[in-house]
């Protein structure tokens, strides 16, 4: 229910701070407010799930600064909300493996081509077909490269993209347009499970189940035409969007820790109204563990994603029939959404070196930042935003006030508005081939029930999610992209 | 709740996938908690009783028990592709669970795959009995 400057859904009473910022004043264990980024569209959706209340405990961990936030593609998540962002002090704050989330650098990443949608559009059904064999997807899905020996596979671990670079998928220069160059350098190898690692040996370079696919779009929007000419994107351009992350090492890892961490917190006197957000002291062996450990998870993200990247190049060769410098794939950027990082912001008008938790949030950071390649530093960091796989996905770019007001976070997607039971239901009785057709989408998947629990009707719309930030001047739209091939598991 | 037969059902939740489940008493809860987990993975009316499979796991309290028993039950799903039909626990006693399942590695071509499950979740997770009867509460993520 809607007063002017006051919503209340459920018991939760929001304040309006800005047109699509709502305040939860602090409360009971809280210890700082929740700020959530929404529209009262987004907001009116929420009402039935349980993230709000979520946003309201990740406030109780010990040294959080500012806001327990939420972007707008918030949803219901265990633990953190999806579209979580918790900054805490490096000196009396706690890491939370629930705040990372069990797909460790879950994670996007953009690589445009030479290509027209135009130009290919008859050979959609045969690129698309080509990519799905290239390309494991689904449940269990191995064996894109050789299986690694466990001494190989802590090589990756400590060496992320830069790994697989070594080993010939992808270029040199593809590391100056990732996070952190595509490693995490605290990776301690040593610190991953005999059983996290045994799950990692055979799924380099594999997309996985659930929401996860590869995005052929087709530009159609641009809204910054300086930023989008920078990045070397004109209209009807085919790109392409690499959705995954560390799959099951990662799931492993942070199973692991959970279990470690909630059997910890009593010894450190942690208490909080949800055990998904177990935690301890960031400066606590326990702490320092996870984070080494989270590290070489990450790192296993970016070397698949660039493994991905690289079986995807050979098929765009092979199935269009042309050549390295025809086809032109260029990676624009790669983000993580599901990761802690430490970094420097200012709070209360003093810069301070933060842990920043984002789980399903994207790092936004402005133009100018240190920590951005040389090319990006008048334009802002790239932000990925994939859609549902019918509508559209978005290019977005970093800001200051990102910096001043979100810890330089931005959304990360869509953002779930149907459960998967719900979304199943709906899809019965829809010819899901059909329907992907009349979207203009060619789609191609291992598994009917997974695409049924992933349809488009199960998202909000990614446009309402992508113009809250906008507006709140947070990330701002350079350009839109139109799926044209999906493939998933 | 007493007059609602043993087993579970689905809870909606937004992204993920929660069940509850009910039994007369705890090996009874372990056995359903456990065709729950092998029901969300794969259609159990494909799945046939090829071979059999010993689990064993341990934790402090019924909560941390049953949470070890699902964990260790996926960890076979994740590390052999083994998917279980049926469940005969043997013994549930503080500490300690040991069950065998019966099933077999998936198959895609011959089975039907519904979802991967990467998490046992400890958000909103309970064990508990009420009116006799053992009930608990699980959020998959997936």
């Amino acid at each position: 229910m809607s007063k002017g400057n006051e919503l209340v859904t459920g018991e939760i009473r929001l304040q309006r701070v800005e047109e699509c910022l709502w305040e939860i004043p602090r409360q009971g264990g809280m210890r700082v407010p929740g700020r959530i980024y929404a529209s009262e569209k987004l907001l009116a959706g929420l009402k039935e799930d349980n993230s709000l209340r979520q946003v309201m405990n990740v406030a109780h961990l010990p040294g959080i600064v500012g806001y327990s936030l939420a972007m707008p593609d918030i949803h219901w998540g265990y633990g953190f909300p999806i579209g979580g962002v918790a900054a805490v002090e490096l000196n009396d704050g706690v890491i939370s493996p629930g705040g990372v989330g069990y797909d460790i650098n879950c994670g996007v990443r953009l690589v445009k081509s030479h290509l027209t949608y135009s130009a290919i559009q008859q050979k959609m059904p045969k690129l698309v077909e080509t990519l799905f064999s290239f390309i494991p997807s689904g449940v269990g899905a191995q064996g894109a490269i050789p299986k690694l020996s466990k001494g190989e596979e802590k090589r990756l671990l400590r060496g992320g993209a830069r790994w697989a670079v070594e080993q010939g998928y992808g270029r040199q220069e593809n590391l100056d347009y990732m996070e952190e160059g595509g490693r995490l350098e605290n990776a301690d190898a040593e610190l991953v499970s005999d059983r996290a690692l045994e799950r990692g040996l055979k799924q380099v370079g594999t997309l996985g189940s659930g929401n996860h696919f590869l995005e052929i779009g087709r530009v159609d929007e641009i809204y910054l035409s300086d930023v989008a000419q920078a990045l070397g994107l004109f209209p009807d351009q085919l790109v392409v969007l690499i959705h995954t992350g560390s799959r099951g090492l990662g799931y492993q890892t942070c199973e692991d820790f959970l279990k470690v961490m909630n059997q910890a917190m009593a010894k450190y006197g942690i208490q909080l109204p949800d055990r998904q957000l177990a935690c301890t002291p960031i400066g606590s062996r326990e702490g320092q563990d996870y984070l080494a450990a989270m590290a070489s998870a990450a790192n296993y993200a970016w070397a698949n994603r660039q493994v991905i990247m690289s079986l995807a190049e050979k098929a765009f060769w092979k199935a269009l029939n042309i050549s390295p410098a025809e086809l032109g794939f260029s990676l624009i950027y790669d983000v993580c959404h599901n990761i802690a990082k430490m970094e420097e912001h200012v709070v209360d008008g003093k810069r301070r070196r933060l842990c920043v938790h984002r789980k399903g949030a994207t790092r936004a950071f402005p133009p100018g930042h240190p920590q951005l390649p040389k090319a990006y530093q008048e334009l802002g960091q790239p932000v990925l935003v994939p859609g549902d796989m019918g509508r559209y996905s978005y290019l977005l770019v970093g800001t200051e006030a990102a910096m001043e007001k979100s810890f330089g976070s931005t959304c990360h997607g869509a953002g779930r508005v149907m459960s998967r039971a719900q979304s199943k239901r709906e899809s019965r009785g829809i010819d899901i081939d059909q329907e992907m057709a009349r979207r203009g989408v060619v789609a191609r998947y291992q598994g009917r029930a997974t695409m049924a629990e992933e349809m488009p009707h199960a998202y909000k719309d990614v446009a309402d999610v992508v113009e809250t930030m906008d507006q709140a001047g947070i990330s701002k739209k350079v350009a839109r992209f139109r799926p044209v091939g999906v493939i998933k598991g | 709740m007493t007059d609602r037969p043993d087993g579970y059902r689905q809870i909606e939740h937004t992204a993920d996938l929660g069940v509850e489940i009910e039994a007369a008493d705890l090996p009874g809860l372990f056995s359903f908690g456990a065709e729950a987990l092998f029901g969300l993975i794969a259609d159990p009316g494909g799945i046939e009783e090829k071979g059999e499979i010993t689990v064993t796991a341990t934790g402090e309290g019924w909560e941390e028990l049953f949470h070890a028993w699902l964990r260790e039950l996926l960890a076979q799903f994740n590390l052999k592709g083994f998917v279980g039909r049926r469940c005969e626990v043997d013994e549930v006693v503080p500490g300690c669970a040991e069950g065998r399942i019966k099933g077999e590695t998936l198959d895609l071509k011959r089975h039907r795959f519904y979802t991967e499950i990467k998490g046992v979740t400890y958000h909103g997770f309970r064990v508990w009995q009420e009116n006799g009867r053992w009930r608990a509460r699980v959020i998959f993520d997936v």
